[in-house]
């Protein structure tokens, strides 16, 4: 593991190299995904680059059309026709026991060979926002947590039932033994989001991507799946990606912090320091944004001026600027800001920060 | 699930008198009778008809009767097999339409099952190979399937048979095995005569079909179950095959209801082009002369054809699909 | 570094290039999209064309579609050359002198074409009178030759008719009773199926048993069924009454389809939030179903209408073959065709299959037409 880390002092503006993350499962570098399409090309990724830190929770907060479901595609190569990754490389550390990292560059496998189907499932699993329709109706819960077992760990039939009810009892799904047998139709929304999760780590995987998966769910179902998955998390020692909308949820989850806007990381930080002292001034107008109860009635809600754009439009400069409190003229609407790397292990794509262009706009 | 069939089966029983007595309306609308026809061919032929002639003939056939009390005569024949007498051919009705009605089933289904089968096929492909030459090929194939008219077709197909292979199409067999009785050999020389009707009809239900397959499988392909099964690693064959394709099924099954009457009165048109014995060319002929007994069983008896086919196809869904409830 | 303005930055915004997408309505996206479908071009050219060219029939027609020519049953097309009689090759069109023999040996009549005698073709010539369009009375013709001899484009029929004239002629029954026939079948098919879906009750249940029933029949059987029963063309029942008769067939057959369609829309709507929201506002039934659910349900009503154009023509066109649909003199596509049913005759002549062709172009047409429009107006198009 690399300890080098050189990081010079905000403004300077010079090469930085981009320090290597202490022990990360998972590495994004300067992923573009573009979608082609009859009305335009719609860039849902510019460059986006973070690090998931190893059996730790890594938090992807952003307004919808940020970007944060087409990084998750990108990483298990899952992005459908007319989009495409155009450049960038994703990679994967896959630990050997107690020996040194595999690393896999998942870009460069074939997206449908067999080494990425591979990992899918086994390795890295996902879980969406939607459990009625993430789960295929046709077929029980069981028999689409079996299909799961019996492609990544060769057992019978009868082996990968038992594994699949052990699934369902770890998520605390009540009578496994029954729901194993049931449809989709037939089980709440609540249950529907565990079996997802039971089907998600029916292969043990080392890495969880959780997309949203409890925006649909009402505010007492989702207080007990996070709990869930916070336990599990700890007990099993997985890494877990958590790609949300809600602040809430990530101040209670996560461990580090990715912001995302437009397409580009606009900020990443332990979580602690990024609601304490948030640097980006996306991340401080959403955190203003939130309604506090307890603060005098007359005080005007403080949303974020402007709208976010379409995807299709392109922005020059910095794509906040049109909305940013701390816009500087002639330097915001000019260039894109490149990525400046911190101390504490904090970044910010600011120029207030550095005069630091982003190397290719 | 034998609850649902039995209430189905009452229903379609209940739906079936309703069909018997609009048929029979039907077929009494048309002003005149067939006497009147008949008495108008005599004339025509230099013959004359007395007056008391015609209203022997009018006691015999019962044309002078109330409609409710005509209808009553030939409804009570049903149970036994009668459905009163064909004026044209003189003969009742029960010995012209078994044989005809049975090859217009056989006819029907042959091509459901062929036209199904290549439309599934062809519309998961075209569904998974978008925007490429074979897509846009079959695209075109399907405008042109759908837009000529069955009978053309017949007839087309009937001239280049002629011409190019020296083939007299137009019957169901061949002469030597026309009057004789079943055999293995009987039934193969049918299935050979078959294949140009069923190719004729399943032409446009095969495009259909695969259109509405095509549609299905785009619209299934775009759901989230899809990306579920792809996440967990399974192979791209079987995301589409067992995940995709039978999804996308389901709502096909449900057109089947809407495959048969295209099919049935396709047949009757088509038959008639090729002058088949089913029941499309006895049928017109008995209409354009007021045949009603005869026009009004076939009537009946063809919608009976298409109400069985709705049922197995409402039976096979709710056995496919473990969402219907069966309440 | 720069100072950082206090001022707001709506100058900024403006600014920006925007890309126009997010704001565009939903017609209007719909239209573009549907305006970059070549197909429905060619379908929507192709078809204004045919109708103008079947508007003007009896003036682009040589000769009357009813007017039988006894030297000239079954006569093949005439034959047009632009070589004058000098021998040198023009622009000026002729056409040679035909003259019909008995063939006493295989008993049929033969045509003699004398390749030395050439009239020229005149255009914009005075011919049989016609009434354009049904009112406008003319006798000038596009093209016609010097004197008596006649131009057959396409031939003759059985009974000598000029079978481009018939074809143009037709066109006007099988072309327009498509579109009569569906406007028809959507006032049925939405009236019944709002009733139907909007209120329930009795009034769904015995709508729905009725087009149970009518959907219990097989089309073609049930529409002959219906046709066999019109009384024959006489002074109180006209060709023109037989024609809208044959629309109103093939539409009382045909709503139930779009009606069931449009009740499972309005259910679905009846329950939707907006509808609420405006029975909440006070809102009535009728205001409700006309301005909340229409326009909602227009776009759906508008696609299966055009797509129910072809099955219109292809119904009657089978109709009038069979001899149930259009009857003489009135004459359609359909009923032209019955003259080629016979294998021999249509080996012999195979100008008669002409109908056929125009039918199959015809809805060709506008099912580019309608699969353009239902593909527009599909919010999974990419």
């Amino acid at each position: 593991m690399s300890d080098q880390v050189s990081v010079k002092a905000a403004g300077s503006g010079q090469n930085v190299q981009q320090p290597t993350r202490r022990d990360s499962i998972l590495d994004v570098r300067g992923l573009y995904t573009y979608f082609y399409t009859d009305l335009g090309v719609a860039r849902a990724l510019n460059g986006v680059t973070y690090s998931i830190p190893r059996e730790k929770v890594l938090g992807i907060v952003g307004e919808s059309g940020c970007g944060k479901s087409v990084t998750a595609l990108s990483i298990m190569q899952l992005v459908q026709p007319p989009g495409r990754i155009v450049k960038g490389e994703v990679v994967l550390h896959r630990q050997n026991g107690a020996g040194p990292t595999d690393d896999v560059v998942l870009t460069d496998l074939a997206r449908h060979g067999v080494a990425m189907r591979h990992i899918r499932g086994a390795e890295i699993a996902m879980i969406f926002q939607e459990p009625m329709s993430s789960l295929n109706p046709l077929f029980t819960i069981g028999a689409q947590i079996m299909e799961a077992i019996l492609l990544h760990q060769g057992v019978d039939e009868a082996e990968a039932r038992d594994r699949a009810i052990t699934s369902l009892d770890r998520v605390g799904m009540p009578s496994p033994k029954v729901v194993v047998d049931q449809y989709p139709h037939q089980i709440s929304g609540g249950m529907r989001q565990r079996a997802m999760i039971a089907l998600a780590l029916s292969c043990a995987p080392s890495l969880l991507i959780a997309d949203e998966p409890t925006t649909a769910l009402d505010v007492t179902t989702e207080a007990q799946i996070l709990d869930l998955m916070r336990t599990l998390q700890q007990d099993i020692g997985m890494s877990i990606m958590f790609i949300t909308h809600d602040l809430g949820v990530i101040a209670q989850t996560a461990d580090e912090v990715v912001i995302m806007y437009l397409g580009r990381v606009v900020e990443q930080a332990p979580v602690d320091p990024l609601f304490y002292d948030p640097l980006h001034p996306y991340t401080r107008a959403l955190l203003r944004s939130i309604p506090r109860i307890g603060r005098g009635i007359k005080e005007k809600l403080q949303p974020i001026r402007g709208v976010v754009p379409n995807p299709y439009s392109r922005i020059t400069g910095c794509p906040f600027s049109p909305r940013c409190d701390s816009f500087m003229t002639g330097v915001c609407n000019v260039n894109v800001p490149g990525v400046t790397y911190l101390d504490d292990g904090r970044a910010v794509r600011c120029f207030l920060y550095s005069d630091r262009v982003e190397e290719n706009g | 699930m034998t609850g649902y069939i039995l209430r189905r089966l009452g229903y379609m029983l209940v739906t079936l008198v309703m069909v018997t007595i609009v048929g029979f309306v039907l077929i009494e609308l048309p002003p005149g009778s067939y006497l009147e026809f008949h008495v108008q061919q005599l004339r025509n032929q230099g013959g004359n008809v007395t007056q008391a002639q015609i209203q022997a003939l009018e006691r015999r056939y019962g044309l002078n009767d109330p409609v409710y009390v005509k209808f009553w005569k030939w409804i009570s024949g049903f149970p036994k097999g009668d459905f009163g007498e064909s004026f044209q051919h003189q003969r009742p009705v029960s010995e012209l339409i078994w044989d005809r009605l049975g090859y217009t089933v056989a006819i029907s289904v042959f091509t459901l099952i062929l036209s199904w089968s290549i439309a599934i096929v062809v519309g998961v492909y075209s569904a998974t190979h978008r925007y490429t030459i074979p897509d846009y090929t079959i695209t075109a194939l399907q405008f042109a399937a759908l837009a000529i008219p069955n009978f053309l077709l017949a007839l087309v197909l009937m001239v280049f048979l002629q011409q190019v292979f020296g083939t007299h199409v137009g019957s169901l067999f061949s002469l030597e095995y026309r009057d004789a009785p079943w055999s293995v050999m009987k039934v193969l020389d049918l299935l050979g005569h078959l294949w140009v009707p069923v190719v004729i009809l399943g032409v446009s239900g095969t495009a259909w079909t695969s259109r509405v397959m095509r549609a299905n499988l785009l619209d299934v392909l775009n759901m989230q179950y899809v990306q579920t099964a792809r996440a967990k690693g399974v192979p791209e064959r079987t995301v589409i095959w067992k995940h995709a394709v039978r999804n996308a099924l389901h709502p096909l099954i449900m057109t089947l209801g809407m495959s048969l009457p295209g099919i049935i009165s396709g047949e009757t048109v088509v038959a008639t082009v090729l002058n088949l014995p089913t029941s499309g060319p006895i049928y017109f002929q008995a209409l354009i002369q007021q045949d009603m007994y005869l026009a009004g069983t076939f009537l009946v008896f063809l919608s009976v054809a298409l109400l069985i086919g709705n049922l197995i196809a409402d039976i096979t869904l709710a056995w496919l699909d473990p969402r219907i409830q069966y309440s | 570094m720069a100072e950082i303005s206090d001022q707001p930055v709506h100058a900024a915004v403006d600014a920006q290039e925007v890309s126009a997408v997010g704001e565009l309505s939903q017609s209007r996206l719909t239209w573009m999209r549907f305006r970059r479908n070549k197909l429905a071009l060619i379908g929507g050219i192709g078809l204004i064309i045919m109708y103008i060219v079947i508007a003007l029939g009896p003036f682009l027609a040589g000769n009357d579609r009813q007017y039988q020519n006894e030297d000239y049953l079954f006569g093949p097309a005439t034959q047009i050359t632009f070589t004058g009689p000098d021998g040198r090759f023009g622009l000026r069109p002729y056409i040679y002198q035909v003259t019909t023999r008995l063939d006493p040996e295989e008993f049929k009549f033969v045509f003699d074409i004398d390749r030395e005698t050439k009239t020229p073709l005149e255009f914009f010539v005075r011919g049989d009178g016609y009434k354009l369009l049904g009112f406008i009375k003319g006798n000038v013709h596009l093209v016609g030759a010097e004197g008596d001899q006649r131009i057959y484009p396409l031939g003759a029929d059985a009974l000598g008719r000029d079978v481009f004239a018939r074809l143009l002629s037709g066109g006007q029954v099988s072309l327009t009773i498509g579109l009569v026939g569906v406007a028809l079948t959507i006032l049925l098919g939405s009236f019944m199926g709002t009733v139907s879906g909007y209120f329930g009750g009795l009034a769904d249940d015995v709508i729905q048993r009725v087009v149970e029933l009518i959907m219990s029949f097989p089309t073609v059987p049930l529409w002959a069924a219906l046709a066999a029963a019109m009384p024959p063309i006489s002074g109180s029942f006209s060709t023109l009454d037989r024609y809208f008769l044959i629309t109103v067939i093939l539409s009382l057959v045909n709503w139930t389809g779009l009606s069931r369609q449009l009740r499972a829309k309005v259910m679905a709507y009846r329950e939707s939030d907006f509808v609420m929201a405006a029975l909440a506002a006070g809102a009535s039934d009728l205001r409700i179903i006309f301005v909340h659910m229409m326009p909602n349900a227009s776009s759906h009503i508008i696609v299966v209408a055009a797509l129910s154009i072809p099955g219109m023509i292809l119904g009657e066109t089978a109709l009038s073959f069979l001899g149930l649909g259009i009857l003489p003199p009135a004459v359609s596509w359909g009923s032209m065709l019955t003259d080629a049913q016979h294998i021999p005759v249509v080996l012999e002549h195979p100008w008669l299959m002409t109908p056929g062709i125009a039918v199959i172009i015809a809805v060709l047409f506008y099912s580019f037409l309608g699969d353009a429009l239902r593909d527009a107006a599909d919010p999974y198009s990419i």
